[in-house]
């Protein structure tokens, strides 16, 4: 007779008395071993990715074209100038809904699906390479594709229709009001896999044990799933919402391809608003400022995401109770 | 370990600093032309036949005639130019010729100092090829690319849905167009179609009303100074608007593409299901891919865009624009000698006969394959007065705007005035 | 247990839905290379017939496919290489080893997903021209490994700091050092959370355009994304054939997909049972 919380809410110990052993060894040594592994994927960090991030937001306090020399310093105007456009304003609206719409759309059906697919079905492997297709499968064709089937009397508009369901036809790609959501459901469709394969691994941590354990007490699926399955997968989900917040802040490609924010920028995105406004007019520190605010932004939110969210998943034990 | 960070991000820091700064202003002099044998780099957006065969065609011809040059074609998709170009011209070698599509960008690109100032090296022969056309890729008087190719902008439309909806002769005035498209309505016909999604299709529109409120005077000096201020500007916002709120054009415009893929807008007049598009003269050969119908070159015709009553614009002015290409100083006159055999009869001609589009050079005119496209070629040539596309005239920044702004008006939002003020705000620098 | 075969049976049915859904709109990719564009824009949603084997065809029978595809792959796998191995060291650095700043590491590396990276294509083009890596595959692969990192080590992290102390105490019982330990130990244990985070990082190396639009001017050199160029033009595009293109150019990153997934799932079972 197990007590039903001593599997799954395990007292935080301050640290592990293993990691705490480590400390004091010899310094060196363990310095060493720091820079073996740290010191290489930090230089191709540093080298790769950090540095021209600082350059490009060099740019943004000047005026540039991207040909001549740096020589127009307009200091913050670029940022007031974004600030100040309401097409930029409704762009950073339009990142948010889609942030929290993946949230409490996606995040359900990812889960669904992962338990789903993690079940000993027939034809598991299948299922899970067809989910995890569009994944795979470029933006530009993705685009391209779900084009062909939006269009107005297109594939989707006919089934509609053939199920009896015509009243639901709009114009999805046309229609300013509808065209942002038009784009979540693409999105959706897309990066599911993404979700699946996460949570997945995931699962793995999950011992079948603890949920016959939890059957074994009269539990049904519904209540192993929630009370059992899911906090366990705490670490994984928090890791998706963080992974799915920060891309739907960074929306691009899916958007640029099948809209570019259109039409009116009635789907314009922080990134598809920099690169349509910023360089496509060549106007680098334009677009250079409104990619460091877009990088703010983000910041913030994972700076607070790490600090309250993310910090007690590599903090203290998590798996120390199983013996 | 925070403090050898930071020492490490400021010596980075200070490496590429100028790297970030280099990026050199213009030299007076142009460098030394190499010597003896020479290898050129050519980015063209010829990634498709049939233009892909003749381009290599091309430098074979050239190759065999002058064994001293190696010519190195790199065919670039078409919208890659935006990203591409610019990059190259910060770099140390940039492509020795790379296409243009006019002093719009050219405006921006010659302040890397890496664009070759062509006019002494063309001045021979450049009128005598290419007739006033080449004068849209002189900045300030002076050359720095070549049109090989033309492009003029009208309505094509269908003749048997014409037919079937009682129209005999095409529209020739505003008032006209918009009875056709009542009638072609009443027949269930989507009247015309357009790309909304693309925004430059939208522009043609705008453009044509502006050409035909302004006069060629005012047109000319708001190109040069970049700025929209006689209030025939105004008026052909307020033409726009007037003619959008006929409804002429399909469902969902707004989201329609105009020549990619499947159910873009030229494939809508492809397949019957819309009655005309305004399109420049490329728009036969997209067609043609988008259908099976095997008669459709007998079924397209093409008219002008009609007059508009009360225009100070001269009625026979045209729209158009046309493809060239720009040489870098590293090789400039190699890269002149073989834009010269770009423009001249036997390549034209090809290029003619091949439907890869209309000829510069007047000579190669009769190779033109059907009869609708020598009437767009005789029209444009005889037009007294070629108004570039906007967004191609104007620098690119300025250009945008004004298809954002047109765009948004198309979608139900904005006003004629709002097109002044964006295209204005942008060519003072605002965003 | 009662309730098992119902919500299996549920299973089955949602299960049904979600792969209709799913998989429509890949059919199109696929069966729409056998028809022509032509077809495609009269009819979009129609099934091939007469079904044209053109598409497929001239795509397998060029060996500018089967060129792109080699680029595509090599760059893929060094990139893929380089990622999870810098990255499985750097996880367990951050995830196991306690000392001042980790956590200002770990924000680093969470930097490189808050920008968006078009951006920084200038400052990066100019250094990898200093670097002499540009017309070169490393010049893509190194970028975009780098550019993988922060994803890599996000995702590992917690993996790597769930794994049970005391199998990190038997190991030094056993006198391993920490390096052995990751080595022999660590790294098996996260086989799940490995797989994972490659093909992730194989995926996005394999459909990555700018980058490499960015290095290469020699067709040449060109990976499958840049390939579709040769069916587009200024002016229209072959749609069926990009379509046939894009199903062909799909299929390894998908293969690479089905041969991992079965190393995450069945990682951890019995390892945690003491």
């Amino acid at each position: 007779m197990t007590t039903a919380t001593t599997p799954v809410r395990t007292p935080e110990r301050a640290s592990a008395p293993a990691v705490t052993a480590r400390k004091h060894r010899p310094g060196l040594r363990r310095r060493l071993e720091l820079a073996l592994l740290l010191g290489p994927a930090l230089l191709l960090f540093f080298g790769f990715v950090l540095v021209p991030i600082g350059i490009a937001a060099f740019y943004s306090v000047f005026n540039w074209n991207g040909f001549g020399p740096l020589d127009d310093f307009v200091g913050f105007k670029n940022y007031s100038d974004a600030f100040g456009g309401t097409v930029f304003q409704s762009a950073i609206v339009h990142n948010l809904i889609i942030a929290g719409l993946s949230i409490v759309v996606q995040l359900p059906l990812s889960i669904g699906l992962a338990l789903l697919l993690n079940r000993k079905l027939r034809g598991r492997a299948v299922l899970r390479a067809l989910v995890f297709a569009p994944y795979v499968l470029s933006e530009a064709i993705t685009a391209v594709i779900w084009s062909l089937m939006l269009q107005p009397n297109g594939f989707a508009d006919q089934t509609l229709r053939a199920a009896g369901l015509g009243g639901l036809v709009h114009n999805w790609l046309a229609d300013p009001g509808i065209v942002l959501y038009t784009m979540f459901a693409v999105i959706t469709w897309k990066y599911i896999g993404f979700g699946i394969i996460l949570l997945l691994a995931g699962l793995q941590g999950v011992p079948a044990e603890l949920r016959e354990a939890a059957a074994l007490d009269g539990a049904s699926a519904w209540q192993t799933t929630r009370h059992v399955v899911l906090p366990l997968l705490g670490p994984t989900i928090r890791i998706w919402i963080f992974l799915s917040v920060i891309g739907s802040l960074q929306l691009f490609d899916v958007v640029w391809i099948m809209t570019t924010g259109g039409p009116a920028n009635a789907s314009t995105t922080m990134a598809t608003y920099l690169i349509d406004h910023g360089f496509k007019r060549y106007e680098f520190g334009f677009g250079s400022a409104v990619a460091v605010i877009l990088f703010v932004i983000c910041f913030v939110f994972a700076l607070l995401y790490q600090r309250f969210a993310l910090r007690r998943d590599t903090q203290g034990a998590l798996t120390r109770m199983v013996g | 370990m925070f403090v050898k960070r930071r020492i490490t991000v400021l010596a980075a820091l200070a490496a590429v600093a100028p790297l970030a700064l280099s990026a050199c202003s213009g030299g007076n002099e142009p460098p030394a032309q190499p010597s003896g044998p020479v290898t050129l780099t050519w980015w063209h957006n010829g990634t498709t036949d049939p233009i892909k065969t003749v381009w290599e065609k091309v430098v074979a011809d050239y190759q065999k005639a002058h064994p001293e040059v190696t010519i190195k074609a790199q065919p670039l998709q078409n919208e890659d130019f935006g990203t591409k170009v610019p990059l190259a011209l910060q770099s140390a070698e940039p492509p020795d010729i790379y296409q243009s599509w006019g002093a719009g960008d050219l405006a921006g690109q010659i302040t890397s100092g890496k664009v070759a100032d062509i006019t002494g090296d063309t001045k021979d022969w450049i009128e005598q090829a290419t007739g006033k056309f080449g004068e849209k890729w002189q900045v300030d008087g002076k050359q720095y690319g070549v049109p090989f190719t033309q492009h003029f902008v009208g309505f094509w439309y269908r003749k048997d849905l014409f037919q079937s909806a009682g129209i005999t002769t095409p529209p020739k005035t505003m008032d006209e167009l918009n009875a056709a498209v009542t009638q072609l309505k009443a027949k269930g016909i989507a009247p015309i179609s357009v790309g909304g999604k693309d925004r430059w299709p939208d522009a043609f529109y705008f453009n044509y009303f502006a050409i035909r409120e302004c006069s060629t005077a005012v047109l000319q000096q708001s190109v040069k100074a970049v700025k929209l201020e006689d209030p025939c500007w105004t008026k052909a916002g307020q033409d726009l608007k007037n003619f959008l709120a006929t409804e002429p054009f399909q469902t969902g415009f707004a989201g329609t593409p105009a020549q990619q893929g499947a159910g873009s807008s030229a494939g809508l007049v492809a397949n019957g299901k819309a009655a005309m598009e305004l399109q420049g003269d490329w728009e036969p050969g997209t067609m043609s891919s988008l259908t099976e119908d095997k008669d459709l070159d007998s079924k397209i015709g093409w008219f002008p865009f009609p007059t508009v009553a009360g225009g100070q614009g001269d009625p026979a002015a045209a729209l158009g624009g046309g493809d060239g290409y720009a040489c870098t100083t590293r090789a400039y006159k190699a890269c002149t000698a073989f834009l010269q055999y770009l423009v001249s009869e036997p390549v034209q001609t090809e290029l003619s006969a091949k439907g890869t589009g209309l000829p510069v050079n007047a000579v190669a005119a009769k190779a033109l394959k059907t009869d609708v496209l020598r009437q767009v070629y005789d029209y444009g040539t005889k037009a007294p007065y070629l108004q570039m596309y906007f967004d191609r005239a104007f620098p690119t920044a300025v250009g945008a705007a004004l298809n954002d702004a047109v765009a948004n008006m198309f979608a139900g939002q904005g006003t004629p005035e709002g097109i002044v003020t964006a295209v204005n705000q942008a060519a003072a620098g605002n965003k | 247990m009662r309730s098992g075969k119902f919500g299996l049976s549920m299973g089955y049915l949602a299960a049904i839905v979600v792969v209709g859904v799913t998989v429509v709109p890949l059919l199109f990719v696929a069966l729409g290379g056998f028809r022509t564009t032509a077809q495609l824009n009269t009819d979009p949603a129609g099934l091939p017939g007469p079904w044209v084997f053109d598409n497929y065809a001239s795509v397998l029978g060029s060996s500018a496919f089967w060129t792109f595809l080699g680029n595509s792959a090599l760059i893929a796998v060094i990139a893929t290489a380089l990622a999870v191995g810098l990255g499985s060291m750097a996880g367990y650095a951050l995830s196991r080893y306690q000392f001042k700043g980790r956590e200002a590491f770990y924000t680093l590396f969470t930097l490189g997903l808050l920008f968006p990276l078009g951006v920084a294509t200038l400052p990066l083009y100019l250094w990898l021209r200093q670097l002499g890596l540009l017309e070169t595959f490393w010049g893509v692969a190194i970028p975009e490994a780098a550019f993988s990192l922060p994803v890599t080590i996000v995702i590992l992290r917690p993996f790597m700091h769930a794994i049970p102390g005391e199998i990190e105490d038997a190991a030094v019982l056993d006198g391993t050092t920490r390096l052995g330990f990751f080595w022999r130990i660590l790294l098996p244990l996260s086989t799940p959370a490995l797989t994972t985070v490659a093909v992730l990082a194989f995926v996005t190396s394999w459909n990555a355009y700018l980058l490499p639009l960015l290095v290469f001017n020699d067709a040449g050199h060109f990976t499958l994304p840049l390939g579709v160029a040769s069916f587009q033009s200024q002016y229209s595009q072959d749609t069926a054939r990009v379509l046939a293109f894009t199903a062909l150019s799909a299929i390894p990153a998908l293969a690479f997909f089905v041969l991992a997934e079965r190393r995450i799932v069945g990682g951890l079972t019995g390892s945690v049972k003491g």
